[in-house]
C-alpha cells in the first residue's frame, strides 16, 4: 500500500506542476501587461492633466505679471502711493483697467512702502500693517520680481491660500509701495476646475513641497507631509503596493508644484479579482491533478496489486497461481514473464522432489545392502565352528580373522583407539601369513599408553598391505613392523617399516599427492587423502628408505589425539 | 505521506512563485528618477528638532527656507524629550539644531551642542547671551505670577512672597518642577527672591501648595482662568497671550524680582548640515525674526537694538533677581531632590 501512496503522491506533484507552473506564469504575465498598458494610459492621461494644469497656472501668472507691469508702468500709481494718497479715482480706475481680466481670478491691493493699505479690488480694507522686512513684502523687494508665497489660511473657502507681491517703483527708482495679489481657496479652485480629471486628486505643494492647496481639504497637510518626506528620504512617491500614484510637475512661476494623485491603475479590486481567478484555477488544477493521478495510479496499481497477491501465494509456497494478463502492455508482459517463472519454479521443484526420492530409494537400497556384511560374519562366524569340529584349524582362525576384520569395516565409528586399528593389523596379517605361508612377521612396538590414542579407522591397513604386496614381493623372511610414537605434546608417528626392497628414490620424502596413477599406490593416496581431510597440510604420510638395510619406512604423522571418555 | 516526494513538489512549487514575484517588481519605477531630481541636495538641507509650539517654529522656519532655500525638515517633541534624543544619538546625530527649550535645560545638555557664537552675538542683550556661545537665544521669557481676575482683587499678589499667604493655601496652580523646566525656573526664581535658608522656603511653599502640582505647564493658565486655582506661576509669554484672548487673568511682576531666561537654539555637535544650522541659529537671533515674534506673538525680543513696539512692559522697568545659570544647573538635581522632599511632606526639621 505504500508503494501505491508514494508513487501517487509522485504522480499528484507531477501534474500539479505541468498544471500549475504555466497557469501561475500566464497569470503574470497577463498581470504585468496589463498593468503595463493601463500604466501607460493613465500616464499619457496624466500628464495631459498636469499640463493643463501648469498652463493654467502659467496663464495666471502671465495675467498677474501683466498687471504689475501696467501698474508700475502707470504714472499714477507709484506717485500716489508714494505719497500715500488714499482714495483717488485715477488709481482706482488704473487698478480696475489693469486687473481687468484677472479681477476674478485674485483679489488685488496697493499698499505703500511701509506696508499699510490704501486700495483694493476687494470690498473690505485688510486688517492692521503688512510687515515689510518679513514675508512675500521683503522678498519681492529684493527680488524685485513678482512672487508668490503661501499663507496659511485656514480652511475655508474664503481663506488665503497663497499670496503675491510685487514692488513698484517710482520712475526715479525709489520705492513707492506693494502690489499684493491674494488668492483664496475658491480662486484656485475656480482657476483649476476642470484641467484634472474626477478621479484624480490635485495637490499643489510650494517650491519647499509645504502643502498650499488640495482639492480635498482635509487632506493637504498629512498628504503633504507624507509626500515630503520620501521625497527628502529619497524613496519613491508611489509607494510599493500603495493606493496611489503620484505624477507631479513644476510651475517656476507662482512657484508651485502640481502633484496629481490618482489611483493605482491596477487597484486593490482589480487585484483581487485576479487573483481570485487565479486561485480558482490553481484549484481547479489542483482538483484535476488529484483525480488524474489517482486513475492513472489506480490503472497502474490494479496489475500490480494483482501481481503483489501472486507474489504472496508463492511465498507462501502455492505455485498453482497464475496471473490473468488483461492487458498487452508493460504490466501485461511483466505477468505473463510472472506466470512464466512461477511454472518454471515449479517444474524445478518437482524435479527436485523427484531427485530426493531417487535419494531416498538409494538410502533405503544402502540400508538394505548392509544386512549383507553381517550375515556374511555370521556365516563366518559357522564357519569357523565347523572348521574347528572338523578339525581345520587355518579355516577356523582366517574365518575368525575375516568376521573381525569385516565387523571392524563395518562399525559405524569413524576414529578408533589404536590399540584396536592395530588389532585389525594384526587380524590382517594373520591371514596374509596363512595366505603367503607364513613367510613374513609382524611386529608392533606399541607404548601402552598411546594405546588409546585415536586415529581414523582403517588408516594402517592400507600401509601395511601396501608393504606386505610391494615392498615384501618374492623376499623370504619378510617383516613388516609397526611403531608408534609420540614427538613432542603434539604430534603421533606411527611407522610401517619392511625390509623389502625399498622404493624408487624419487619417492622418498612427503608423499607427494597425484603422482601416482597405477591403482597399485591407491591405498597410500587414501591413507594421505584421509589424514589430510582430517587434520590439514601438516598431517600425512612420509616415505623413506630404512636406514638400517634393505626396506621402505612409511611414516603417518597426524596429531596425538586422547580417546575422549563418553559422557 | 511521502516527505521527500513533498519536498520536490514544493520546491518546484516555488519557482514559479519566484518568477512571478520577479516580474511583478522590476516593471514600474522607469519614470521614478524623476522624482528624485526634484529632492534638494544634502547642502540644501537641515534637520531641526524643536519643543516650540507650531506657532512659534512654523513662521520662523517657512520663512527660512524661502530666504535661504534650505529644506527644512522639522522634528517636534518636549524639550527634554528631544535633548535626551540628541543625547543618546551621541556620535552620530541625526539633527542639525535644537530649536527651543529653556537655555538652563541647553546649558545642561551642553556636552552634545558644539559652541557658535551668532553672527549679530554683539547685538544681543548682555544679560541674554551665552559667554561660551553654547546658546544661541530666541526670546526673553520673564517668570511672572497671574491670578484670576474675578475671584482676586488687584493688589493682593504683588511678591513671590505673599504667594506664601494662607489665602491661597491649596489654590496656587503650579506645575511639577520635574516635568517642567520653566516651573523649575519659577522655584529657582523664588528661591532667589525670597531669600534666607532654602530649605526654609521650600517647606513653606509646600505648605502653600497643600500637596497639589499640575502634570502640565499648559495647565497653569486653565487652572487660574477657570477659577480652580487663584494665582499660578508661569511664563510671561504663555500669559499675555492668554490675556490677550480674552481670559480673566493678569500678570504681577513679582516685586522681589523675577528672573529672565531665554530660550534658545544650540548647533548639535558633529551636525550633518552645520553650516546651515549657523545659518538658522543666525537667523532665529536676528532682528527681523525677533522684531516679527515681539509683534506677532509677543515674544521678547533679546536684541538691544530691535526697541519695543508693542505692549510688552520694558525689561528694565522689571525687577530682576540675580540668576546664576551655571550654579542652577549644577545643583539642578539637589534643589529638585529638596523639593521633592518637602513637597512629600518630608518630616519637620
Amino acid at each position: 500500500m505504500k508503494l501505491s501512496q508514494s508513487f501517487r503522491m509522485r504522480l499528484f506533484a507531477g501534474f500539479l506542476l505541468a498544471s500549475l507552473l504555466p497557469l501561475l506564469l500566464c497569470a503574470v504575465m497577463l498581470l504585468q501587461v496589463f498593468r503595463l498598458r493601463l500604466d501607460s494610459q493613465m500616464d499619457s492621461e496624466t500628464q495631459g492633466q498636469l499640463s493643463s494644469v501648469t498652463g493654467a497656472l502659467d496663464s495666471l501668472y502671465e495675467g498677474f505679471r501683466k498687471v504689475s507691469l501696467a501698474l508700475q508702468s502707470s504714472p499714477y500709481v507709484s506717485p500716489a502711493l508714494a505719497t500715500g494718497q488714499r482714495e483717488s479715482d485715477m488709481v482706482y480706475s488704473e487698478l480696475y483697467g489693469a486687473t481687468e481680466g484677472s479681477r476674478s481670478s485674485a483679489r488685488f491691493d496697493l499698499y505703500d512702502a511701509e506696508g499699510n493699505w490704501l486700495y483694493s479690488t476687494g470690498s473690505a480694507a485688510p486688517q492692521g500693517r503688512l510687515p515689510t522686512q518679513w514675508g512675500v513684502l521683503r522678498s519681492a523687494r529684493e527680488s524685485g520680481k513678482l512672487v508668490f508665497s503661501q499663507v496659511d489660511g485656514g480652511e475655508g473657502s474664503g481663506a488665503v491660500l497663497l499670496q503675491g507681491c510685487a514692488y513698484l517703483t517710482t520712475p526715479e527708482g525709489a520705492g513707492a509701495g506693494y502690489l499684493v495679489i491674494t488668492l483664496t481657496r475658491s480662486h484656485i479652485a475656480q482657476a483649476l476646475e476642470g484641467k484634472y480629471g474626477n478621479r484624480s486628486q490635485l495637490l499643489l505643494l510650494s517650491r519647499y513641497w509645504r502643502p498650499v492647496y488640495a482639492t480635498q481639504t482635509g487632506q493637504a497637510e498629512t498628504l503633504a507631509a507624507q509626500l515630503r518626506q520620501r521625497l527628502l528620504a529619497g524613496e519613491p512617491l508611489s509607494a510599493e503596493g500603495g493606493e496611489f500614484a503620484y505624477r507631479l510637475a513644476f510651475q517656476e512661476g507662482m512657484g508651485l508644484y502640481v502633484v496629481l494623485q490618482r489611483p493605482q491603475a491596477l487597484n486593490q479590486d482589480t487585484r483581487r479579482l485576479l487573483t481570485t481567478v487565479t486561485a480558482g484555477s490553481a484549484l481547479v488544477c489542483l482538483v484535476l491533478s488529484v483525480l488524474m493521478s489517482i486513475s492513472l495510479s489506480r490503472q497502474m496499481f490494479r496489475p500490480v496489486a494483482r501481481l503483489q497477491k501472486a507474489i504472496g501465494e508463492v511465498e507462501r509456497n502455492n505455485l498453482d497461481v497464475y496471473v490473468t494478463p488483461y492487458q498487452n502492455d508493460e504490466l501485461g508482459q511483466l505477468a505473463q514473464r510472472f506466470n512464466a517463472m512461477v511454472s518454471a519454479l515449479k517444474r524445478n521443484q518437482e524435479q527436485l522432489l523427484e531427485n530426493q526420492r531417487e535419494l531416498n530409494e538409494a538410502q533405503i537400497r544402502m540400508l538394505q545392502a548392509q544386512l549383507n556384511p553381517h550375515f556374511l560374519c555370521n556365516t563366518l562366524d559357522t564357519m569357523k565352528w565347523i572348521s574347528k569340529i572338523n578339525q581345520v584349524p587355518q579355516v577356523a582362525v582366517m574365518s575368525t580373522d575375516l568376521a573381525d576384520i569385516l565387523r571392524f569395516c563395518i562399525s559405524p565409528d569413524e576414529f578408533v583407539p589404536l590399540s584396536r586399528e592395530v588389532e585389525l593389523l594384526r587380524r590382517y596379517m594373520e591371514i596374509q601369513s596363512i595366505r603367503l605361508s607364513e613367510q613374513c612377521r609382524f611386529e608392533v612396538e606399541l607404548p601402552e599408553e598411546l594405546e588409546t590414542c585415536l586415529v581414523p579407522k582403517m588408516i594402517l591397513q592400507p600401509i601395511v598391505e601396501n608393504a606386505v604386496l610391494h615392498g615384501l614381493a618374492g623376499v623370504d623372511n619378510g617383516v613388516v613392523r609397526v611403531k608408534v610414537w609420540t614427538e613432542g605434546e603434539e604430534t603421533l608417528k606411527i611407522s610401517v617399516t619392511d625390509n623389502g626392497l625399498g622404493l624408487p628414490p624419487e619417492l622418498e620424502g612427503k608423499y607427494v599427492r597425484g603422482f601416482e596413477s597405477d591403482r597399485s599406490h591407491l591405498g597410500l593416496y587414501n591413507v594421505d587423502t584421509i589424514l589430510k581431510k582430517h587434520y590439514g597440510g601438516e598431517s600425512g604420510l612420509y616415505l623413506a628408505r630404512r636406514s638400517d638395510g634393505p626396506g621402505t619406512v612409511v611414516t603417518a604423522v597426524l596429531p596425538l589425539r586422547r580417546e575422549e571418555r563418553e559422557c | 505521506m511521502d516527505g521527500m516526494a513533498m519536498g520536490r513538489a514544493g520546491k518546484l512549487l516555488a519557482l514559479p512563485l519566484a518568477l512571478a514575484a520577479l516580474l511583478a517588481g522590476c516593471t514600474p519605477g522607469a519614470e521614478r528618477g524623476g522624482e528624485s531630481a526634484w529632492a534638494p541636495e544634502e547642502s540644501e538641507r537641515l534637520v531641526v528638532y524643536t519643543s516650540h509650539k507650531e506657532e512659534v517654529y512654523w513662521p520662523v522656519i517657512k520663512e527660512f527656507e524661502e530666504r535661504t532655500g534650505i529644506w527644512v525638515e522639522i522634528v517636534t517633541g518636549g524639550t527634554n524629550e528631544l535633548l535626551s534624543r540628541i543625547a543618546k544619538e551621541g556620535e552620530e546625530p541625526q539633527a542639525d539644531v535644537m530649536f527651543g527649550g529653556g537655555v538652563d535645560s541647553l546649558e545642561a545638555y551642553g556636552a552634545w551642542l558644539e559652541p557658535y557664537f551668532c553672527a549679530d552675538w554683539e547685538k544681543l542683550s548682555e544679560n541674554m547671551r551665552s559667554d561660551d556661545g553654547l546658546w544661541t537665544p530666541f526670546s526673553a521669557l520673564p517668570v511672572v505670577l497671574v491670578y484670576n481676575t474675578k475671584l482676586v482683587d488687584e493688589g493682593r499678589l504683588t511678591s513671590w512672597k505673599d504667594l506664601f499667604s494662607p489665602a491661597w493655601q491649596g489654590r496656587i496652580a503650579f506645575c511639577d518642577p520635574s516635568i517642567s523646566g520653566s516651573s523649575f525656573t519659577g522655584l529657582v526664581t523664588m528661591l532667589h527672591a525670597v531669600g534666607g535658608e532654602r530649605d526654609q522656603v521650600l517647606r513653606r511653599f509646600a505648605v502653600s501648595l497643600d500637596g497639589r502640582q499640575l502634570s502640565d505647564s499648559g495647565d497653569v493658565l486653565d487652572s487660574v482662568a477657570s477659577g480652580t486655582d487663584l494665582v499660578g506661576i508661569t511664563l510671561e509669554e504663555t500669559a499675555l497671550k492668554r490675556a490677550a484672548e480674552g481670559a480673566e487673568i493678569a500678570l504681577v511682576y513679582p516685586e522681589d524680582g523675577t528672573s529672565c531666561i531665554p530660550d534658545g537654539g544650540a548647533l548639535i555637535k558633529g551636525a550633518p548640515h552645520g553650516d546651515n544650522a549657523r545659518l538658522f541659529l543666525d537667523f532665529i537671533a536676528g532682528a527681523d525674526v525677533q522684531r516679527r515674534m515681539e509683534e506677532e506673538l509677543s515674544r521678547r525680543p533679546v536684541r538691544s537694538d530691535v526697541a519695543l513696539t508693542g505692549e510688552l512692559l520694558p525689561l528694565e522697568e522689571i525687577p530682576l533677581v540675580e540668576y546664576d545659570l551655571s550654579w542652577i544647573s549644577a545643583n539642578h538635581d539637589a534643589i529638585l531632590m529638596s523639593w521633592a522632599f518637602y513637597f512629600e511632606g518630608g518630616e519637620q526639621p
